[in-house]
Order: structure tokens, then sequence, then C-alpha cells
């Protein structure tokens, strides 16, 4: 979409009269207020359905007693199938209301899992059972691509990791492969490559930013986490060959220039390449020259900042506003924690308490004036 | 395909995976035999599921020095089989077998943790490699869900030695178990 900026180049050029510079400068308006509508609708919505099927689960949860178990089932399996065919009805059929018939088919599939788990509540099936997980997975999953739906996509990428946990809780001998920030940053990349792999497919291209989301917050939190000193890191033989074989994929699939030229967020994608591959060097090493936990320390706040910047470089070069948005929360959140570590024992409480709010408010100051202005920039004016 | 078909589709996978997992769960209670199993409660909370009581049967620990097993030979994760024998009602371990036994009632189980103790001569050398000891074993039945709050009430109960928990369990010819019911002082409860 074209910008004022570009109106009033085509003006000066002569390109195009005052009356069409007029009338494109009123439909450009006109089409921002209609995109930022039909934006504020599916937020309302999606959080609307994401908020009753957190109730359903709760509803589930707090096994109340008034209702028998064959009563309840009724009503949640019932309500399941009726939201999901409203949904697919305003979506498809009557398309009269198709955002909020894509956020009803979004909580039909909370209520599948909210309808899955009674029916297991009832049977006494073990509790924080990861299978039950996976069996909502499978049973959502087909959605993505049968509605489309980016938003189930998200659901899947979450659930996923909710599975993978339960999982890590239940087989004790996983921890003893892998740790579990080391399973988080696996999973983390794989979820991302998986969204990068939608993107080069036009027909399911639609998933591809919730997974690379998803992915992104998870591959964060690990090395997050690895900032800290955590003590010893252990790895076994597996964990560098799991991590340069996903670098490797990332790389087959980045540097092939016809699937390359696709990729809208190309430098992002490259990062997290990088960032596997570098992971595979850093466990490969551990296993052979193990080093002290200061020295992981520095070197996981040194490769999380090293990120955050190349993240940083891709969302400006893309203009892509989610991936910068995303690396500024977790920048501060660094500054956050890198303060809270280095300041709480050397400087009096209320010292501490004033120096990092006045630290925090500049950031604020200086990230909003930097977000302003890269949002400026890609919206032609509009803040 | 057309969306109607792939709504269609939805709903009848959806509707699959409920059934046969009922079917699945309503198998064992229907040709099951009846046992009951004594155990010793204690209440957390499931993610998704609220409150329950985690059940720590008498069988979860099996000391392969009273109980006859196949081999002594187990590791962690192995799929186990043991024997019951009635009695009264109660279910007493027999045997623990490493494949299913024919003719015998029996309860399929995942070892969770192994105790290991290795053979030694006269003068405390070590003469064969380990073998195992003791078994915590895992049968599927570890959770008995509550309504919120309830989960306690039945701990306290345990725990003050004011009545003794035990659960009826069913179990199929596949050694598959479903919890029945709980019984406090030997008398079914309606929770």
């Amino acid at each position: 979409m074209f910008d004022k900026d570009l109106i009033r180049k085509w003006l000066d050029e002569g390109t195009i009269n005052h009356t069409q510079a007029d009338k494109m400068q009123t439909d450009l308006v006109e089409y921002k207020q209609e995109h930022r509508s039909k934006k504020q609708i599916i937020a309302f919505s999606t959080i609307g359905a994401i908020l009753i099927g957190i109730g359903a689960i709760l509803f589930v949860a707090s096994n109340w007693e008034r209702i028998g178990n064959n009563i309840k089932v009724f009503l949640l399996i019932g309500s399941t199938v009726g939201i999901h065919y409203t949904g697919y009805r305003l979506k498809y059929e009557t398309q009269k209301y198709p955002r909020l018939g894509s956020a009803l088919v979004l909580l039909s599939a909370f209520l599948f899992g909210a309808s899955f788990f009674l029916i297991a509540q009832i049977y006494n099936v073990n509790a924080n059972n990861s299978t039950l997980v996976l069996i909502w997975i499978i049973g959502v999953f087909p959605l993505v691509y049968g509605y489309r739906s980016a938003s189930i996509a998200g659901l899947c990428s979450l659930l996923f990791y909710l599975w993978i946990g339960l999982l890590y809780m239940e087989r004790t001998d996983l921890s003893e492969l892998v740790t579990i920030w080391d399973l988080c940053l696996i999973s983390g990349i794989a979820v991302y490559f998986t969204g990068t792999l939608h993107g080069l497919a036009e027909r399911v291209k639609y998933a591809e930013k919730s997974f690379k989301f998803i992915g992104l917050q998870a591959v964060l939190l690990a090395l997050f986490i690895r900032t800290f000193e955590l003590g010893g890191y252990e790895v076994e033989k597996i964990i560098p060959v799991i991590y340069a074989i996903s670098g490797i994929l990332f790389l087959a699939v980045l540097l092939r220039k016809p699937l390359r030229t696709g990729l809208g967020s190309f430098q992002a994608d490259m990062s997290i390449s990088i960032l596997a591959l570098l992971m595979a060097g850093v466990t490969l090493t551990t296993i052979y020259i193990p080093g002290s936990e200061k020295t992981y320390m520095i070197f996981f706040n040194i490769i999380f900042l090293g990120l955050l910047t190349l993240l940083l470089y891709a969302g400006y070069s893309t203009e892509d506003l989610g991936i910068i948005n995303t690396t500024m929360f977790w920048f501060v959140l660094l500054i956050f924690a890198r303060y809270f570590d280095f300041f709480w024992k050397l400087l009096p409480r209320s010292l501490f308490f004033m120096l990092g709010g006045l630290v925090l408010l500049v950031i604020s100051v200086l990230l909003e004036r930097k977000r302003r202005e890269f949002k400026a920039r890609f919206s032609g004016g509009e803040q | 395909m057309t969306q109607k078909k792939i709504f269609y589709l939805t709903i009848v996978f959806w509707l699959l995976i409920f059934s046969g997992f009922i079917a699945y769960k309503e198998y064992t209670l229907m040709t099951g035999t009846e046992v009951i199993l004594k155990t010793e409660p204690v209440d957390p909370r499931d993610l998704f599921r609220g409150d329950y009581v985690t059940l720590n049967y008498e069988i979860s620990a099996l000391d392969l020095e009273e109980i006859q097993a196949a081999d002594p030979y187990f590791e962690y994760n192995d799929r186990i089989y043991l024997a019951l024998e009635l009695e009264d009602g109660y279910g007493v371990p027999k045997k623990v077998y490493r494949t299913s036994p024919d003719n015998e009632l029996y309860i399929k189980g995942t070892v969770k943790e192994v105790i290991y103790d290795w053979e030694t001569d006269e003068d405390g050398i070590t003469t064969e490699g380990p073998y195992s000891k003791e078994l915590r074993v895992k049968y599927g039945i570890e959770s008995y869900f509550v309504p919120e709050g309830r989960g306690i009430e039945i701990e306290s109960q345990q725990w003050a030695g004011r009545a003794g928990v035990d659960v009826k369990v069913v179990v199929d010819k596949y050694g598959n178990a479903v919890i029945k019911s709980l019984l406090v002082e030997g008398k079914e409860i309606e929770i």
C-alpha cells in the first residue's frame, strides 16, 4: 500500500494532479480506518474465544458435583459441536461475520480439549498425562489447514510446548539426555522452522507468523534463562548433533535462491539458523572442554544480546513491527535482570529502587521514541 | 475438498476420538474383574482437571524378595504384568511377569524406579552384577478426581488414621485397569 509521502512525491513529479491526490489521501485514510477496525474485531473476538475456552477448562477442573457426569459430557460435547457449526456457518455459509466465525472455530478447538479432559477425568486417567495433550493436538491440528486458521496454529504450538513439558516430567530418563532449557530451545527452533516452511508455500502462508512468533518466544525464553548462573552445563553427545541438523536444515532452505526470495523475514530466519549452528558448537565444546558456571553465564548473555541485535536489524530491514516489539520486550527484560543481578547487593535498597526506576523510565522513553520512529516509517506517517 | 466436507470430517473425527476413548474405558469396566487395592492418598492439583487424590497403592512398590518375578533384571520404563490373587476381594500380588500370563488375573504396569542389590560372597565381595530388589510401578490408576477442595478432606481422613482408604478397580483380560470407586472404611463413598 502507498503512503502520504509517496502521494506527495507523485504530486511534485506531476504524475498525479491535485484532485487525484486528494482522492488518494481520502481513500488512504478510509483504508487505514477499515484495516484498524478489522484488526480490532479479530483481537476482541479471539480474546473472547480464549476467555470462554479457559472458562470451560476451569469448569471441568472444578468438577462441579451438582451436575452428573453424563450431563456434563453431553453439555460440553454438544457445545463443542454447536459452536464449531456456528463458526463454520458464519465463516463460510452465510459469510456475514467471517472473523467472528474464525474466533468460534478457535473456541471449538478449546472446547474439544475441555471435553476430552472431562471424559479423562470421569475415568480417572492419571493427572498431568502428556498423552491427553497429544490427543488434543492431534484433534485440532487438521483445523489449521482445513479452516486456514492462524490462531489454531498458535494454539497447537502452545499445546506442543505443554506436551513437551509434561512428557519431560513423566519420563525422568529424558532429563539424563537433555536439560529442560535445551529442550525448550530445540523445540523453539523446530516450531520456528515449521513457520519458515509454511512461509514458502503460498497456500499455507497464513500459519507462518503464528508458528514463528511462538517458536521465537520459546527460543528467547530458553536463552534468557541461560543468561543466569544456573550451575554446571552438562551435555549428552546427541545434543550438538540435533542442533547441527536443525541449523543445516535451516540453511538448506534459506540458501536456495528461489525459496529465499519468497521469504519475507529472511534475516530473522537466518538469525535463528545461526543460533542453531552456534549452539551446536557450544554444546560440542562443552562435552570436551566444560566451562565454569560464570563462563556460561557471560557467554549466554553475549549470545542473547547478539541474537536480539540480529533480530532488531531483521525487524528494521523487513519493516516487521512484531519482531521489533518482541526484541524490545526481551531487551528490557534482560536489562532488568542484569540490573538486579549486579546492583541488588551493592547499593542501599532505596537507591537501588530509585536508580532502577530512573533507568527504566529513560529506557522506556528511548524505546517508545524508537518504536514510534519505526512505526511512522512502516505506516507512512501514521502513529 | 469443499468446506462442507471439511466441517463434517472434523465433527466425525472428533466424535470418533471421544467415543473411541469412552469405548476403551467402558470395555474394561464392563468385562473386567473387580479388585480392591490398598492405598494411601495425598492431594495435589492437576493442570486442567482440578483436585485429585494421588493414590499410592501397596502394589506400587514391589519387593522382589517377597514377590516372585520371572527374572530379576528390570530397567526404567519396562512393561510388567503383575499377577494378582483375590483374597476377600483384595488384590494380592502373586508374581511379576515380563509377558502377559495365561489364565491369570493380572494388571499391566510400567516400572518407574528400580532399587538394585548386588550378590556378595561371605567376605562381602560383589560376585554378580546388580539385580532388581524393589520396583516402583505405575499402573495408570494413580489419580482419583474429586470436586474442588474435597481432596484435602480425604487426605486428612487418611492421615488422621480415622479411616482406611481403599480403591475398587476393574481389571480387564488385557491387564488394563480403571478406577471404579473409593472405599472409606470398606464402604463406597459418593464424592
